[in-house]
């Protein structure tokens, strides 16, 4: 029986069969048999197979008094929490088993009774929970672990009993501010009250006072590392500095954390100090040194955590006008070997860190990427290099308008298409430059297939038309096949041929207008396109009737006004980015959106009021130490650190260069390496000298 | 607070499912099947559903799917490195195979509850401390957890989405390294009494663009520690970074000696300087982050076994080992000329081994006519390249290659030229070689109780380079 999978669906009766045959023989080894029955359990009850499971309640019962291993006691347990969870009222049976291993002396035993207790929603259970915690926190002697566990538990109780919780907040703040006791239970505690407000309505957020917390930093020493994960999470917001000294000596204090190698600690970390820096009005540069470099080191780690600092990354330069952390470029370079959710978060990086210093630098990457054989990322590479030159102004959209121009030359269509999408953004953002290319981009009409580009093209012919001589032929392409386009294809085809048609109110355009109507009005489904072109057709019935009413003037106004300039929007509202940057690390932070949106019930954070609270995050001035060295001083650095620059940049693999001792030269000709079948064609002598060696076989 | 974990089998059956929570729908483990594991669009490692996140690993190896769920604003960073640790734990207790996990999957249960304070809020992951509060003793010993968490790292940060350069992989599974050493083997178990084994390891990275300028070039490096020790010790050393050897001047932090000496450290390029600028150090948590911070002395009482006691981060004044040109020309018959040439930079005495390139070569190539100078180069038609080994290779010295490819008839010029010229790669590990010149200046093993009498204890240390990802574009 014991040779039979474990991890398949059992009846129960089959379960309660393989439990009784080895029960009568009464020998050591069917310990390990039963173990294996119980097993069972546990694995239907993964597999779902609660209806079947439910049956062997009174075995469990059974198994539960008589045996005294772990594993056994942890496999009835789990059997109570998870029938338990679904028929609270069924396990009441349970009840003396479990105030059993409550009384036992075996910690873990009691932790997993507790827990027990506390999974199942039956005032029973919980009237023992509540008891058994009271007892453990009058009783200061416990071990922590046990303490610990009692804590965190008030936090479940509290879905089942919201009252009786709010009754022990006293009892929980007494534990945290308790300057003798267990420091990882004081953490337990601030963690409970921290998270019980977050989660009630009508409680005021928890509000600690300096003192307290920089009695619970100073505790830091003595933790392991969730817990100090867990205490600086717990202090942001909570903690609010009155004066400048205040934060001063709280980040004194957490600075050192950033060095911590679990993430969790020195992104916490780097949190609460970008937290605190709301209270002061300058920082050291070796604040933003250290800030900069701890978030550096994190992207070594594996790439679902490099993926969380790379977003963390994006919102810390979202967040200030003036970023609190100095990143170089090259970290943000694509690696062949990431995934793409890295390459795609690294391009948004990059395109946030873009000025005009590090445009080439960055250009050149982009261009690589363009070329790249997955197609969604040379989309997204051409489409970055586009939003730069909308972004960084005329002087930097030429140099981008010459890669794009470069790439046209590559002439893989997605990559042209993409490339005509966004050259439409350029010309919308600078219109009178980039003329001289416009031709080179028509040239490539036939590659527009996707409804983005062909919109755009259509776009470019329309107003660009002065530059294309050809371009009533090019645009009839367009409005020969606009049967089988898709809606909005079809809206810009008709708005274009009436903005053409009032430039040049020619007997051939205004054909084509005619035909478009007819097509538009009469062979259309969508109601919308539909009245659009009636609207245009009256409209230029009208003009042409009835010149005092609509002049020509008027209709080109209307028909082909000025288009605005645009602009590339990437901030966020005010509010948002202060609740994201107090945010740091979450969930929210990935996504980059406000809590509210993606958790419905939670609490929004914000900045409290303070004396010393900075109104505007562009205040904080970092200062470079040694200001008594005055300004001089200051400008040399600098000059220094760009020559360092300038240097970095031009290294190459030459300057590392050094002489070789020893030179291997080719000899002989190539071969191939795959020779299987040369062997065969080898000479007859060489094949006999084969044979003839003397080899074992 | 994680609210549930659950553990997959690669193809996306539910082994084990922990509930913290017993409000969460059991249903919960089929929405994560349905929506990401059978779905082959996901282009992320995090899954929002209304207000229920997931944030799943997978594990090296068979690809089993660690997945944590959570329904409120869960901190993130605590859920990715806990489950990494979960992994790691699996993967020591051999429970990373369905099959195992399937007879033994209580001992999971086990860990979890072990690692997992009751609520869903992640307090042990130190895998010695574990380990004493387990009721089993894992299949392996602490040190190939870490050394296969280190493999864990490599494998999915390379090979995640398409095992690429899977032969690649292979140096990170020599446990540590340590097996060189005369008679310390990586084993902590085999250790004898009061020896301590510290391992400088470091891994360049370096990306060379087709002009041979560097585009990016650092050093991720670790300093392993196994630890054997009669009685309670305090360890001390110092190594030569820039900031502690400049202690004679009152201001630790000072931003203008950091730079200046970048700067002179900039005119002695790759000459052997005597510090190294440490852009960022993080530590194992015995070391006492208040006295580094203070006095830049890392000073620790070490837990018996392995730990990785800190990890730093350097851009600086690199000692780049190899250098590698290369000349990739299209000839007429749409073949491909492949000239390259490696040159080693470390000195002479010393020896690289296991170096290995791997060349790329255009789609559609049938067969490669090569010719080396030295080593064994092969073409291998299944990963569309040519892979040139050396099994050791000596300082300063050149070797050449020259190949041409054989394309298929059908080949295009067009296609030739739209190939996306995946960069050339090499792999390599060298003893007794730091590529940042970084050195442990001091090592001292003091008795707890009393600080004056040392201890006295046989200390080994060692370096290993070897490589990140080390490319160059052509």
């Amino acid at each position: 029986m014991s040779d039979q999978r474990i991890f398949a669906r059992y009846k129960a009766s089959e379960i309660r069969t393989d439990l009784q045959t080895i029960d009568v023989k009464k020998i050591k080894s069917s310990v390990t048999k039963r173990k294996h029955a119980l097993r069972k359990i546990i694995a239907n009850l993964t597999l779902g197979n609660y209806v079947e499971m439910v049956v062997l309640f009174p075995d469990i019962l059974k198994f539960w008094q008589i045996e005294d291993d772990l594993e056994v006691k942890r496999i009835c347990h789990e059997y109570v929490r998870t029938i338990g969870a679904l028929k609270p009222r069924f396990v009441i049976d349970a009840m003396p088993s479990i105030r059993n291993d409550l009384r036992s002396n075996n910690e873990q035993l009691q932790i997993m009774a507790l827990e027990t207790l506390v999974g199942i929603p039956f005032f029973k259970f919980t009237d023992e929970a509540f008891n058994f915690i009271m007892t453990m926190i009058n009783k200061r002697s416990s071990s922590p672990a046990l303490m610990k566990s009692a804590v965190y538990s008030l936090l479940q109780l509290d879905e089942w009993d919201h009252e009786r919780v709010m009754t022990l907040l006293g009892v929980l703040h007494g534990i945290f501010e308790d300057h003798v006791g267990l420091p990882t239970v004081q953490v337990a505690a601030l963690k409970t009250l921290y998270t019980l407000h977050d989660k009630t309505k009508n409680l005021k957020p928890l509000h600690i006072s300096v003192d307290t917390a920089l009695d619970l930093l100073g505790l830091i020493p003595q933790l392991n590392e969730w817990d100090v994960s867990n205490l600086l999470e717990c202090l942001v917001t909570v903690v609010v500095p009155q004066t400048h000294d205040d934060s001063y000596d709280m980040i004194d204090i957490v600075l050192p954390q950033l060095q911590h190698v679990n993430t969790s600690v020195a992104l916490k970390s780097l949190e609460f100090i970008v937290y605190l820096l709301n209270y002061v009005d300058e920082i050291s540069e070796t604040v933003v040194d250290r800030l900069s470099n701890s978030i550096l080191t994190l992207l070594e780690k594996p790439p679902e955590l490099q993926f969380l600092i790379l977003r963390n990354i994006i919102l810390l330069l979202l967040t200030r006008e003036k970023p609190v952390v100095k990143l170089e470029v090259s970290y943000f370079f694509v690696e062949y070997n990431d995934p793409i959710y890295i390459k795609d978060t690294k391009l948004e990086c990059l395109y946030l860190l873009a000025n005009s210093n590090t445009l080439p630098q960055i250009l050149d990457e982009l261009e690589q990427y363009s070329t790249d054989i997955d197609i969604q990322m040379s989309r997204k590479a051409v489409r970055a290099i586009g939003n730069l030159a909308v972004k960084l102004g005329a002087e930097a959209a030429e140099t981008c308008v010459d890669v794009l121009m470069n790439l046209l030359e590559f002439g893989v269509d997605y990559v042209v298409q993409e490339i005509i999408s966004v050259f439409r953004n350029i010309l919308r953002r600078y219109p009178d430059r980039f003329q001289s290319d416009v031709r080179a981009i028509v040239e490539y009409i036939d590659c527009a297939q996707v409804a983005e580009s062909k919109n755009a093209m259509i776009w470019i012919i329309c107003n660009y038309s002065h530059l294309l001589p050809n371009y009533i032929e090019l645009f009839e392409v367009f409005c020969s096949n606009i049967k089988s386009e898709t809606l909005d294809v079809q809206f810009s085809i008709l708005n274009s041929a009436i903005k053409f048609f009032v430039r040049d109110p020619s007997p051939r355009l205004e054909n084509m207008c005619l035909r478009l109507f007819n097509f538009l009005t009469e062979d259309v489904n969508n109601p919308d396109l539909r009245s659009r072109a009636f609207l245009y057709w009256r409209l230029l019935s009208i003009s042409k009737e009835r010149v005092d009413i609509l002049t020509p003037e008027v209709l080109k106004e209307i028909v082909d006004g000025e288009l605005p300039v645009i602009e590339l929007n990437t901030k966020l509202d005010q509010n948002v980015l202060e609740e994201l940057e107090l945010n740091i690390g979450t969930v929210t932070s990935v996504y980059l959106k406000p809590t509210g949106q993606i958790f419905h019930t939670a609490k929004t954070k914000h900045l409290k009021d303070s004396p010393v609270l900075n109104s505007e995050k562009g205040h904080l001035k970092i200062i470079k130490q040694d200001e008594n060295e005055g300004p001089k001083y200051e400008t040399t650095l600098e000059n220094k650190g760009v020559i360092r620059q300038k240097l970095q940049r031009n290294s190459t693999m030459n300057d590392y260069d050094r002489p070789a001792e020893k030179v291997n030269e080719l000899k002989g000709k190539r071969k191939s390496s795959t020779n299987n079948a040369s062997k065969l064609a080898r000479k007859p002598s060489l094949l006999m000298r084969k044979f003839s060696l003397k080899k074992k076989f | 607070m994680i609210n549930a974990v659950l553990v997959y089998s690669a193809r996306g059956e539910l082994i084990v499912s922990k509930m913290f929570k017993p409000t969460l729908k059991r249903s919960v483990g089929d929405i994560f099947r349905v929506q990401v594991i059978n779905s082959l669009d996901v282009r992320s490692p995090i899954l929002t559903l209304g207000s229920t996140t997931f944030h799943y690993v997978r594990t090296p190896g068979e690809g089993l799917w660690v997945v944590s769920v959570s329904r409120n604003n869960e901190n993130s960073a605590a859920t990715w490195e806990f489950l990494y640790k979960f992994a790691t734990m699996l993967a020591a207790y051999r429970l990373d195979s369905e099959e195992v996990l399937k007879e033994e999957f209580m001992l999971a249960w086990e860990l979890l509850d072990t690692m997992v304070e009751g609520g869903g809020i992640p307090s042990e992951t130190d895998p010695h401390r574990i380990i004493s509060a387990m009721s089993v003793k894992p299949a392996m010993s602490p040190v190939d957890v870490r050394a296969d968490a280190r493999q864990q790292q490599t494998t999915t940060s390379t090979g995640a989405f398409g095992h690429a350069f899977p032969q690649l992989l292979h140096r990170a599974s020599n446990p540590g390294g340590i097996s060189i050493l005369p008679h310390a083997t990586g084993d902590g178990a085999q250790l004898k009494r009061n020896e301590i084994v510290m391992v400088v390891q470091e891994s360049i990275s370096i990306l060379v663009s087709k002009d041979g300028s560097i585009l990016k070039a650092y050093v991720d490096g670790g300093i392993d520690l196994t630890t054997k020790l009669e009685g309670a010790a305090v360890c001390q050393f110092g190594l030569n970074d820039s900031l502690s050897t400049d202690n004679s001047s009152n201001s630790k932090w000072d931003p203008l000696r950091s730079k200046e000496t970048q700067g002179t450290n900039l005119e002695m390029k790759n000459a052997h300087v005597g510090t190294v600028l440490l852009r960022d150090c993080k530590f194992h948590q015995c070391v006492s982050l208040e006295r580094f911070d203070r006095d830049r002395i890392i000073r620790f009482t070490p837990p018996e076994g392995t730990i990785e006691l800190m990890k730093y981060h350097v851009r600086d004044n690199l000692n780049l080992p190899f250098k590698v040109t290369s000349m990739v020309i299209p000839t007429a018959n749409n073949e491909t000329d492949y000239r390259v040439t490696i040159k080693s930079l470390f000195p002479g005495k010393l020896s690289a081994k296991n170096v290995t390139m791997r060349i790329p070569v255009p789609p559609g190539t049938l067969d490669c006519k090569i010719n080396v100078s030295n080593g064994n180069c092969k073409f291998l038609p299944e990963e569309n390249a040519m892979v040139w080994k050396f099994h050791k290779y000596n300082g300063l010295t050149e070797n050449k290659l020259s190949a041409i490819t054989v394309p298929t008839r059908d080949t295009t010029q067009l296609a030739l030229q739209q190939w996306s010229r995946p960069p050339i790669s090499l792999d390599f590990e060298i003893l007794m070689y730091s590529n940042t010149g970084l050195v442990v200046r001091y090592f001292t093993v003091l008795d707890k109780h009393n600080n004056n009498t040392k201890f006295k204890t046989v200390k080994w240390i060692k370096y290993v380079s070897h490589s990140g990802s080390y490319e160059v574009r052509y």
